[in-house]
């Protein structure tokens, strides 16, 4: 038979399994919304440099396509692990933060580089946020995105900034996404 | 009075069964994942998911992913019973009921 101290030890080991097992599943199905994310607003900054015309129609499909990958990529997750990740709740919560987003741009009368700015740090926020809950990688990619987009607005001149956003929120969210299933 | 399962209670062992204990009933952890997660290695993780195994413990699932071959291990029924009494008695002992 064990001691008291043991028997302590022994659930403190049980609860740090648990909260690990809990983070890396977060990761690992994160990375993968973040990889899709990456891809999908790097080619939405590429497609707005190269056709600035139509970037509203580009971002609007960038959203419906990642609002069909997340519904994707957590029906593939539930048949894996049976474990929910994307539901409705989710997605009102998603659609919060979208409409609010909409609405500080409308109100605030963002410019379109404003707004390339607006998006990613606004998003980066609550990935921030995250950190506090489900692990520091969150708060060192949402943090390293918002610096190098503040950067951007202040250094990078003219439609190049597209190009810039293209790189430092495509890349580094593919990046931060490949990063979070090492770690 | 609550016995602690000595099955269990080998500290590896009790994080492999902590951690599917914390999957909903049928999810299982691959290899690879349980490996990382309990820091062991290849054949020291092994020959612990055997013992749990033969006890009844766990299921082990060996299957190809593509061309390359996946072990999932599964908590058991019975498994969970017995990771549960034996939280149940660790709880008791710093309670002060055993000991």
């Amino acid at each position: 038979m064990i001691d008291s101290k043991q028997a302590t030890e022994a659930l403190a080991d049980i609860d740090d399994t648990v909260r690990r097992l809990r983070q890396s599943l977060i990761y690992r199905f994160t990375s993968t919304i973040m990889l899709m994310w990456g891809v999908l607003v790097l080619a939405g900054n590429i497609a707005g440099w190269l056709w600035p015309r139509y970037g509203l129609y580009f971002w609007i499909a960038v959203y419906v396509l990642a609002t069909a990958g997340l519904f994707a990529i957590s029906a593939r997750n539930y048949a894996q692990s049976r474990i929910r990740t994307f539901d409705r709740r989710y997605m009102l919560t998603f659609l919060f933060i979208i409409s609010f987003g909409i609405f500080c741009c409308v109100f605030g009368q963002f410019s379109p580089r404003q707004q390339s700015t607006f998006w990613p740090v606004y998003i980066m926020l609550f990935y921030m946020i995250a950190g506090a809950w489900f692990g520091y990688a969150f708060i060192v990619i949402g943090a390293s995105i918002i610096a190098l987009t503040l950067f951007g607005y202040v250094y990078i001149p003219g439609p190049t900034f597209l190009l810039w956003m293209a790189v430092v929120n495509g890349g580094g969210l593919f990046v931060g996404g490949l990063w979070m299933r090492r770690v | 009075m609550a016995e602690l399962d000595d099955i269990i209670h080998q500290p590896l062992r009790l994080k492999i069964m902590a951690a599917l204990n914390a999957l909903p009933q049928s999810a299982g952890l691959e290899f690879s994942r349980l490996k990382k997660l309990t820091g062991a290695t290849d054949g020291n993780l092994g020959a612990h998911i055997e013992t749990l195994a033969k006890a009844g413990y766990v299921s082990v699932d060996k299957a190809f992913v593509g061309k390359k071959p996946q072990t999932t291990v599964t908590a058991t029924a019975a498994g969970r019973g017995a990771f549960a009494r034996h939280v149940a008695t660790l709880q008791e002992i710093i309670a002060g009921k055993q000991g």
